[in-house]
């Protein structure tokens, strides 16, 4: 899969003669015959992307033969004619040019698909940042129309406010999936979807950088580790996903996804004038007919729970801590958990309404308590504390920054599969000893009173147009062009010493054998991203008992087995490209100079 | 001629090049082909000196000499014009003279004869087409074509426009054919497998790397099902061996009076032995591997028995002591090989090469109704079925040099005394043999080979090209494996981590080819097959999870089920 241009055309000359169309390719000498869309694709090659060249001719020829021709023109070029190969060290990360522009940016309405599997302060939320981020950039989306019968699917799309709609016929003639659209003409795209299969195609394009907003909701929970893994292996260095909560980048830094891929940015909160803490008291138990609200002190739980292990831990919770209040906000107990323990009651907000009561039941809580897990929202912590309400934190790593300042955690053990160990006591203790005032209190109810004008969605979208223009620099090209003048040959060998039959490598051109591994690693490498390769020689590893003598490693390069691909390292640093290849060029050199010092030549311009 | 940043070019549109041109030069291109030399220099002198003009008339010359822009050979297209609308071949032999195929007397292996008949014959239903290096007629549906043009993109297709297929025949395969099979625009390629086995490996190797390199639609052609056979332990796929038997000229081979045939050689050898003792014979080139020493114990065994031996000389046999009942004949041209089959009451063919597939000199004997003895190994026993003896022979597993076999002297001396004792058995055998003989035709083979090009070419148009996408990635560890007892810290329960591969719903031209905007999970063994097969074949795949996968029936549903999810979504 090459979608890059890695050929420039050479000085030509086109002419016609006897119904024929040739090219003269004045660099070379050679005469090129070609057909009628080779022929238009020629006046436009080096000029266009293939996008525009594809969009261009598609009136006129069948999309397949416009590929096919593309396709014939960049073999003609990989043996020398009418098109020579780019060296990659010659290639210029196409998007060095600053955005001096509000930045365009795509974003797809997979999202708005969702909407029933998200709880409503999740929706609503994305609804903010869109509308703040049309501030600072140009967002857009397709909408797909069938000119046949009219229809079209712009009624999602109504709602989305200030995004512009990219209309575009979709019918017989026109077969492209979404992702095509995404090619050109974008800065960047936004991903607001959750779903593997929505985003794996838009990540599969070139040169558009991509930042992916991942929701800490408990709904989405399940598979939302392996699908982040799946896209991890897809994302481009310029690619990044956001998370909103900094317990989301330490949990998926666990897994593998490097740093580098991950980026914190909280969402905005949102408040409403205060009312005092009595009244708010008051309210809450007239509203759930639970008078002990107003006569004992009121703890907010923010869940996050896997929903089975949540309602046994709060019952836990509640039965430890009888002399507390305890308001749950969880959007998925709220429905299905209906006899809690009496100190108990579940709230969560599921439509305009009840979302706007929410802030009357924060400002009756006297402390905030979460875990620091996937599922547990972000900014429902923040806008809980928001009125000056000190939290305790369950976590793995200490305060989350987000409320540092405002708290004190409690250290506490979860995995991926919802289970969750807190030392109750410890816990318990922790709570009451927040309650009581004090002047550590008094400090802590200061910092949470300043998230209001910390977490606002002007900020959340002013970092989000900043990561966008940071990663526009980065190298977008998903694969680097293998320069390999000498194509491997997979095949069976029998070793007339050991009389056994092995499979190798056949290395057309320099003919000789080598490991198969080297040759498979390159061959993969053409195609997907070095982690990807990575996975596949760990998994083989993992798999088999080949006796592994040197390592795939920064130092080895592929060399002999790979089964034992250098790892991922601690740092989250993969292999690059360049790395993997410059070993295998020295190994080369250094034991076989002779036999390969053509193939040397080119792979030194690669180098 | 065009003109380009102010230079001037001409176009060869036959040898796909361009040379560039000074202006003296396209002046004197206008004029060169109504004008001569000295009219030229006389129209031009006045706008450009002389010696420059003489100068540019010498370039000219040299660009003449390198064959391009001036063409004095025959047009191929005017002369494949005149050929009717045929089907045609290329036939592709390089290094090796096309007219020395058509004269029979100068060939003496037995490949190269094999060559010459199937070509006369295969006129009958295509052109061929011999590569070369100039354009000419060879004889009627026989042409050499001139190949050296510069542009392969336009050559290849060219010669996909024009051609059914390319019929190779060249023992030197590697350099020059492997990288052909890169190119999807040639049309099938048929290639001689010559040498199944043999030459220590070598002979695998190489079958084996053609195997892994060609294209759907290309196949090798072997002389019997052995070839197939013998393969069918290193690949998955032996239908690429394509069984092509060989054919016997039985208006040449034909049983004649036998006392007469032993008359006239017992004349020639000046050995009246022949006359009266039964005699064994043996042609072939006197070596090692085609069995001349047990021929020699077989007449050491046999004082009783004459041994004759034709082929071109004794080689280092020559300086031995040979049994007295050991007669070498000479060498004898083709036409008279008849009367020397004939001569023979019993045809021994003992050659222990890896090379034998066929055994053409067993079917000449048998189509002169002379019964063989062959050894019971490789392709002879095929020719040869129930219309002669196959004796013992030790069939190495393993070879060295080209030497795949040794063929029991002590069996095949019980054998031929057997059939010498038994004047009705011999008879029997003797009409049997030419019987089954005549059903090896020339003709067959021609037929044979236009039939499997259409079977190739019926393959290619089955081809689909893979445009599939997929990537891999790590899964989280499986739930499964979690002891739910346990309150541990995540660390300890985390099992190594796992991965797969994942197929896009969408194609590498963005077009949606399974259910749409779907992603579906594979092994990491099928995304792998489905990564190589973009810039491999499936025979290379075919390697690669031989590597990788133990279960050999794992691994061909593997293949099985990749190749099939590409074809579907193609």
């Amino acid at each position: 899969m090459r979608f890059n241009t890695d050929y420039r055309l050479n000085r030509h000359h086109k002419f016609k003669q006897n119904d024929r169309k040739y090219v003269a390719d004045l660099e070379t000498n050679a005469i090129v015959e070609v057909n009628g869309v080779e022929w238009d694709i020629l006046q436009r090659y080096g000029m266009q992307t293939q996008y525009q060249i594809v969009e261009a001719l598609k009136g006129k020829y069948k999309v397949n033969a416009i590929f096919d021709g593309i396709a014939r023109l960049e073999r003609l070029g990989k043996h020398g004619q009418l098109l020579t190969q780019i060296p990659t060290s010659a290639k210029q990360p196409n998007a060095l040019q600053p955005i001096d522009h509000k930045p365009k940016i795509l974003v797809p309405f997979e999202f708005t698909e969702e909407k029933s599997s998200l709880d409503y302060i999740t929706h609503l939320n994305r609804f903010q940042l869109l509308t703040a981020l049309t501030e600072s950039t140009l967002l857009e989306t397709l909408g797909f129309t069938n000119a046949e019968n009219g229809s079209g699917d712009s009624k999602n799309l109504e709602a989305l406010g200030d995004i512009r709609i990219r209309q575009i016929e979709s019918g017989e003639k026109n077969t492209f999936t979404s992702a095509w659209y995404a090619r050109e003409g974008y800065d960047g795209m936004l991903l607001l979807s959750q779903s593997l299969t929505d985003n794996l195609s838009y990540y599969q394009i070139p040169d558009v950088p991509i930042v992916h907003c991942i929701e800490n909701t408990q709904k989405l929970q399940n598979s939302m580790l392996e699908t982040l893994l799946h896209l991890h292996a897809s994302q481009k260095e310029s690619d990044a996903f956001v998370v909103k909560a900094s317990w989301m980048k330490e949990w998926l830094s666990e897994f593998g996804i490097p740093e580098r891929h991950l980026c914190v940015i909280p969402e905005g909160i949102n408040v409403v004038q205060p009312i005092s803490k009595a009244l708010a008291k008051q309210h809450t138990a007239t509203l759930f007919h639970k008078p002990m609200f107003t006569q004992h002190p009121v703890v907010g739980l923010i869940s996050g729970f896997e929903p089975n292990q949540g309602a046994q831990w709060i019952t836990e919770f509640a039965h430890a801590n009888r002399h507390l209040a305890i308001f749950v906000y969880d959007s998925v107990l709220a429905q299905h958990y209906k006899n809690p323990p009496d100190n108990v009651v579940i709230f969560g907000a599921d439509s305009q309404e009840m979302a706007s009561i929410l802030p009357v039941f924060f400002q009756a809580l006297d402390l905030v308590c979460f875990p620091a897990m996937p599922g547990t929202p972000c900014s429902v912590v923040l806008e809980a504390m928001a009125y000056g309400v000190p939290c305790v934190a369950m976590t793995k790593y200490g305060l989350p920054p987000e409320v540092s300042d405002a708290g004190v955690s409690v250290e506490c053990q979860w995995d991926n599969f919802g289970n969750f160990h807190v030392p109750m006591r410890e816990l318990s203790a922790t709570i009451n000893a927040g309650l009581v005032p004090s002047d550590m209190r008094a400090a802590f109810e200061g910092v949470a009173r300043r998230f209001p004008q910390k977490y606002t969605w002007q900020k959340t979208a002013q970092k989000l147009t900043q990561l966008f223009e940071k990663n526009q620099s980065l190298e977008t090209g998903t694969h680097q062009t293998a320069v390999n003048l000498f194509p491997p040959i997979f095949c069976r060998r029998y070793n007339p010493n050991t009389f056994e039959t092995t499979s190798d490598a056949y290395r057309l051109g320099i003919n000789r054998y080598e490991h198969l591994e080297k040759a498979l690693g390159e061959t993969l490498l053409t195609q997907h991203k070095t982690a990807e390769v990575a996975s596949v020689f760990k998994h083989f590893k993992a798999k088999t008992s080949i006796p592994t003598s040197t390592q795939f490693s920064k130092n080895d390069g592929f060399q002999s087995s790979p089964w034992e691909p250098n790892d991922i390292d601690e740092s989250g640093e993969q292999l690059n490209q360049s790395q993997i290849q410059q070993p295998l060029f020295r190994n080369y050199e250094d034991s076989e100079a002779k036999d390969i010092s053509r193939n040397r030549v080119i792979r030194a311009d690669a180098a | 001629m065009f003109e380009e940043d102010a230079a001037f070019y001409a176009a060869d549109l036959d040898k796909a090049t361009i040379v560039e041109l000074s202006a003296l030069m396209v002046d004197i291109l206008k004029l060169a082909e109504t004008h001569t030399n000295s009219e030229i220099v006389e129209a031009l002198k006045t706008s450009y000196v002389e010696a420059d003009i003489l100068q540019a008339f010498e370039r000219f010359a040299e660009l003449e000499g390198a064959g391009l822009l001036f063409n004095r050979g025959e047009d191929l297209k005017e002369t494949a014009a005149i050929a009717s609308e045929r089907r045609k071949l290329l036939v592709a032999i390089p290094g090796i003279a096309t007219d020395s195929f058509f004269d029979i007397e100068t060939l003496s292996a037995g490949t190269n004869m094999a060559f010459s008949y199937m070509f006369k014959h295969l006129t009958k239903y295509v052109d061929l087409h011999f590569t070369g290096n100039r354009n000419r007629k060879i004889a009627d549906n026989l042409y050499e074509v001139d190949i050296s043009v510069v542009d392969f993109g336009r050559l290849s297709r060219n010669i996909n426009e024009t051609y059914f297929g390319i019929l190779t025949l060249h023992r030197d395969h590697e350099t020059w054919l492997l990288p052909l099979y890169q190119h999807i625009e040639l049309p099938p390629i048929l290639v001689q497998c010559h040498a199944p086995r043999g030459h220590g490996g070598e002979a695998l190797n190489s079958i084996l790397r053609h195997y892994a390199a060609m294209r759907d639609f290309d196949g090798f052609t072997a002389p019997s099902d052995y070839v197939r056979e013998f393969y069918a332990d290193y690949v998955w796929d032996v239908s690429f061996f394509n069984t092509l038997p060989n054919g016997v000229d039985s208006t040449l081979f034909r049983p004649m009076n036998k006392q007469k045939a032993k008359q006239e050689l017992a004349r020639h050898v000046g050995d009246d032995r022949i006359l009266t003792t039964p005699t064994v014979g043996y042609l072939s080139r006197v070596e090692s591997e085609k069995g001349a020493s047990v021929y020699l114990k077989l007449a050491e065994l046999n004082p009783h028995l004459l041994f004759l031996i034709a082929g071109p000389s004794l080689g280092r046999y020559a300086s031995q002591d040979l049994p007295d009942n050991l007669i070498y004949a000479g060498f004898h041209p083709r036409k008279a090989l008849p009367m020397v089959y004939n001569a023979f009451d019993v045809y021994c063919f003992l050659s222990m090469s890896g090379e034998e597939t066929f055994g053409l000199t067993v079917l000449e004997a048998m189509a002169c109704g002379v019964p063989p003895v062959v050894p019971n190994f490789d392709g002879v026993p095929s020719v040869v079925a129930d219309a002669g003896i196959v004796a013992d022979a030790e069939n190495f597993q393993h070879d060295i040099a080209t030497f795949v076999s040794y063929p029991s002297p002590i069996d095949f001396s019980k054998q031929i005394n057997r059939l010498l004792n038994d004047d009705q058995r011999r008879e029997s055998l003797s009409q049997k043999a030419r019987e089954r003989a005549l059903s090896f035709t020339w003709d067959k083979t021609a037929r044979r080979i236009v039939e499997v090009f259409e079977e190739l070419q019926e393959k290619r148009r089955l081809v689909s090209p893979n445009r599939l996408l997929n990537v891999f990635a790590p899964t989280p560890p499986a739930e499964t494996v979690h002891d739910l007892g346990s309150r541990g810290p995540a660390h300890q329960v985390r099992q190594e981590s796992q991965y797969k591969s994942i197929v896009l719903g969408m194609n590498e031209r963005y077009e949606p080819c399974l259910i749409r905007d779907a992603a579906y999970p594979l092994r990491v063994e099928d995304g792998l097959v489905l990564s190589i097969l973009k810039d491999h074949t499936v025979r290379e795949a075919e390697a690669v999870l031989t590597a990788v996968i133990e279960d050999e029936t794992e691994a061909k549903a593997t293949l099985k089920r990749v190749c099939g999810l590409i074809q579907a979504t193609a």
